[in-house]
């Protein structure tokens, strides 16, 4: 072995190479405040070897960045950890470069004869900066896509030749194939050897300096081997486990693919430029424009970082409490505007509602491409284009839910408002005014039909035009409106209701109920035949119990238990609605088209008819679909009911209208 | 430019003498240095390493097929293929016919659907059973052709040459020309004297002297 290294040391230099290394002075002994460095530079190793992991799978195109990825972290051999730690030491290094340049300013260690290395180390924290940026875009999800789209916009504010150097960074004037091709090689390749390049000279130009002590007399001097190395090597120790506890425990997200067509209202920078992006919005900083805020005033800052050594050469100590100064008020800055940007989004409604989205998007995407038909070579983006669970929330909440709401909410997860009273009055929860769609054509909904109609349709009294026909006619007038209190099927639901609930008819409620739930042949029920079979007699030959027996639902209603026509026209229509496939997907596409139909309930419906100016056949479709629960089934958590919230919210004391909410 | 500041001594100019340890102590202090040094890379690299290895280490999952219903299948759970042409399609004279196998493909996160997943050569002799040979050469995996004026199939790559029913005629292919299994069917139910040809269609090994399914 000695006999080796001696061989290579006459021909290479090793060992002397090796004592250059490793027997650095340590002045004053080895301290814990010295290791940041180290950690620096570990975690860029660690960047390294994740990160040529990362790129033996990734692939940069649009159409196969989230694919790979998701690939990488839901299908490969320890992928998510992989991920995970170069997700998290990115993060990690960000906080250890501001740690270590705080340390260098506040130790005046970026002083004579430091000054080249501090600007050293100010190329290379641009360049970390850069990388985690560029490596922000490259998973090609929403959140990444519009995070970045915003830098590149505030590229182009840049004064003179913003827009030549957006469209250089983006590869062309708008996001493509070529941003990501360049954003990669950016991140893996020109970056990262640039790094490589600074750090050395970093190093090099340190070691020429050697450490700052303040104190060289407070512990015998000691050697870099192996005092000071070992407290770097725990401190790195430290930093590998804290990055690999979140990995493991906390996988980095992959929110939905990118699809410019779909709007993400949860957009984010990472949050170690929330700062920035908080300031951004300061109503002051608004106002003089993106180019002062996102680009003069960091300009600024970083200037007088830049500065710093010149500063404390002319000023002299005073110089250097002014540098320090500056530094901590900036790092106050900093942390407080963060504080603010979070503490803000957590109280933010809308924000939460739409993280809440972007949340069930990314899931449903990945629990989509996890399917057995993996992922079609137009991409994953066509998978949520193409799915009624994504697709059909958005399209209620901006159809439908002015009157009608999804288990008290919008479909998206949010209480529906409307302007205060007056104009300085906060805004309210708005009343709906058509029927609470979140258990369209379910059991319970089937039974609140039967036993409890006035009461389900209740929502339609806080409708203008219900009011309005109230009091035409209250004032001698015969306008022909949709009452829930007063029709013939209100008055038979309650005419009958003793016998409805009747213990000799239970099992009848139950059957009927049965028969009409599995008319509507919504996907993910299944339903008891026989139950069914005897509420089919139930509905057309009224074969009740007692008073009742002889009272068959088809006796008005006589298409029941019939398909819904192919081609429904209304000239056998009675005048009663039909319930021929009540519920079903091809019953309530028809009666999205035609509300005002007479096969439904003819023209004195106040829905609005969406022709396909409207709503187009392929949006018809997803919403349809959506409310019938034709869709891959799935595990993502749905948005919270919110029917209590609301019924709170429109409890008598509100200054909404309350006799219209339906009683538990 | 050495110390040109009078107040930060640079390091390696002067050399005060460094505190001397016991022995015992500092080396249990490297060791320990060491073996932390060590583990520290050592980790993320057994992990990187480990995720490198996965196309070694994971198991596929099975992928799914779009018949829709009431359709017959383009493959059977055996893992048999319908060919686009049918038992007319090939030449009565012994002549080979090259045919493209379609099938779904699975690369990685996507799925391609009915697309061309290789080449088979087809013959027949008079009456008897159509065979079918996998195109691609045994040898190191280029792909053969059908040469008239010889009558023989002839790899372009090493010269390996094979005889019409598959026999290999030179030393260069480790083996003779893969046979892929036969199924002649009538709406994919087993049929000797069906029209519809079915190829279990398989790749092998290239190389070896051993027909082993990729």
């Amino acid at each position: 072995m000695i006999a080796l290294i001696n061989w290579l040391e006459t021909r290479t230099g090793v060992k002397a190479l090796m004592h250059e290394a490793f027997n650095e002075r340590v002045p004053g002994g080895a301290r814990w405040r010295y290791v940041w460095g180290s950690t620096l530079v570990f975690t860029f190793v660690l960047q390294m070897i994740t990160g040529f992991m990362l790129w033996s799978a990734y692939s940069p195109s649009t159409r196969t960045a989230w694919e790979s990825v998701y690939h990488i972290q839901h299908e490969m051999f320890l992928g998510n950890i992989i991920r995970g730690l170069h997700h998290y030491a990115a993060q990690g290094m960000v906080v250890l470069m501001a740690i270590h340049l705080i340390q260098v300013i506040i130790d005046g260690a970026y002083k004579a004869p430091r000054e080249v290395n501090f600007w050293l180390g100010i190329v290379l924290m641009m360049i970390v900066l850069g990388l985690s940026l560029t490596g922000y875009l490259l998973p090609w999800d929403q959140k990444g896509y519009y995070a970045t789209q915003v830098t590149t916009n505030i590229m182009c504010a840049t004064p003179v030749v913003g827009r030549e150097v957006q469209v250089l960074a983006q590869g062309g004037s708008d996001y493509g194939h070529l941003t990501l091709t360049r954003f990669f090689a950016m991140h893996a390749g020109i970056l990262p050897t640039l790094l490589v390049g600074f750090l050395v000279l970093h190093i090099y130009v340190f070691r020429r300096h050697g450490l700052t002590v303040h104190d060289p007399k407070r512990a015998p001097d000691t050697t870099f081997w192996p005092d000071q190395v070992l407290k770097d090597s725990v401190a790195c120790l430290a930093v590998l486990a804290v990055v690999l506890l979140l990995a493991m425990f906390r996988a980095p997200e992959l929110s939905a693919p990118a699809d410019p067509a779909v709007k993400f209202d949860a957009a984010r920078p990472e949050w170690y430029f929330l700062f920035l992006f908080r300031f951004l919005k300061f109503h002051a900083v608004e106002s003089l424009g993106v180019t002062f805020g996102a680009i003069i005033v960091p300009g600024i800052i970083m200037g007088i970082i830049a500065a710093m050594p010149i500063t404390a050469k002319v000023l002299g100590n005073f110089g250097h409490t002014l540098n320090r100064a500056f530094i901590w008020a900036l790092a106050l800055g900093v942390v407080v505007l963060t504080l603010m940007a979070f503490y803000e989004d957590a109280n933010n409604a809308e924000h939460q509602a739409a993280l809440t989205e972007a949340h069930r998007d990314g899931q449903r995407a990945i629990e989509l491409s996890i399917g057995p038909d993996k992922i079609p070579v137009e991409g994953a983006v066509t998978l949520l284009r193409e799915d009624p669970f994504t697709h059909g929330p958005r399209l209620f909440a901006q159809h439908c839910s002015s009157c009608h709401r999804f288990n008290g909410h919008d479909g998206r997860g949010s209480l529906v408002t409307e302007a205060g009273k007056t104009d300085e009055a906060p805004s309210v929860i708005a009343a709906p005014t058509a029927a609470d769609l979140g258990g369209f054509g379910n059991r319970q909904w089937m039974t609140a039909i039967v036993m409890d109609y006035s009461n389900h349709f209740a929502w339609m009294k806080n409708s203008t035009w219900f009011r309005d026909a109230q009091a035409k006619n209250a004032a001698g007038g015969t306008v022909d409106y949709i009452n829930p209190d007063s029709s013939e099927m209100a008055d038979w639901t309650s005419g009958n209701l003793d016998a409805l609930q009747s213990a000799e008819n239970a099992d009848n409620v139950k059957a009927l109920v049965e028969f009409l739930a599995a008319e509507t042949g919504h996907a993910g029920t299944t339903y008891d035949a026989a139950l069914v079979e005897k509420g089919r007699d139930l509905a057309i030959k009224g074969s009740w119990a007692g008073a009742l027996n002889g009272t068959s639902c088809a006796s008005c209603h006589d298409t029941i238990g019939q398909d819904f026509p192919t081609q429904p026209d209304d000239s056998t229509a009675s005048s009663y609605p039909t319930l021929a496939k009540y519920a079903s997907l091809a019953w309530l596409k028809d009666f999205i088209r035609h509300p005002d139909a007479a096969r439904h309930y003819g023209a004195k419906n106040q829905m609005v008819v969406y022709s396909p100016q409207k709503l187009s056949d392929k949006n018809l479709d997803l919403l349809v679909r959506w409310l019938t629960h034709d869709y891959t089934p799935s595990t993502v958590p749905d948005y919270a009911n919110q029917l209590d919230v609301l019924n709170a919210a429109l409890a008598p004391s509100s200054s909404v209208a309350v006799e219209a909410a339906p009683k538990k | 430019m050495t110390s040109t500041s009078p107040e930060i001594p640079t390091a390696g100019s002067v050399d005060p003498p460094i505190s001397v340890e016991t022995p015992r102590r500092s080396l249990l202090v490297q060791l320990i240095t060491g073996m932390l040094s060590f583990l520290i890379i050592a980790v993320p690299s057994t992990l990187s390493g480990l995720f490198f290895l996965d196309p070694i280490l994971r198991k596929r999952k099975a992928a799914s097929d779009d018949t829709a219903d009431g359709e017959v299948p383009r493959k059977d759970e055996a893992g048999f293929v319908r060919l686009d042409v049918t038992k007319e399609a090939v030449p009565q004279d012994g002549t080979p016919l090259s045919v493209t196998v379609i099938d779904d493909h699975v690369d990685a996160w996507n799925m391609f659907r009915d697309v061309p997943v290789g080449s088979i050569w087809l013959r027949k002799v008079g009456d008897g059973p159509i065979l079918a040979f996998n195109s691609i050469c045994p040898h190191l995996g280029c792909s053969v052709d059908y040469i008239r004026e010889e009558n023989e199939f002839y790899c372009p790559c090493h010269a390996s040459a094979f005889a019409l029913d598959g026999k290999k005629m030179n030393d260069i292919p480790p083996r003779d020309l893969d046979v892929l299994e036969v199924s002649m069917r009538t709406h994919g139910q087993q049929d000797a004297n069906g029209h519809e040809i079915w190829v279990k269609f398989q790749n092998f090994q290239r190389a070896t002297s051993d027909k082993i399914v990729i």
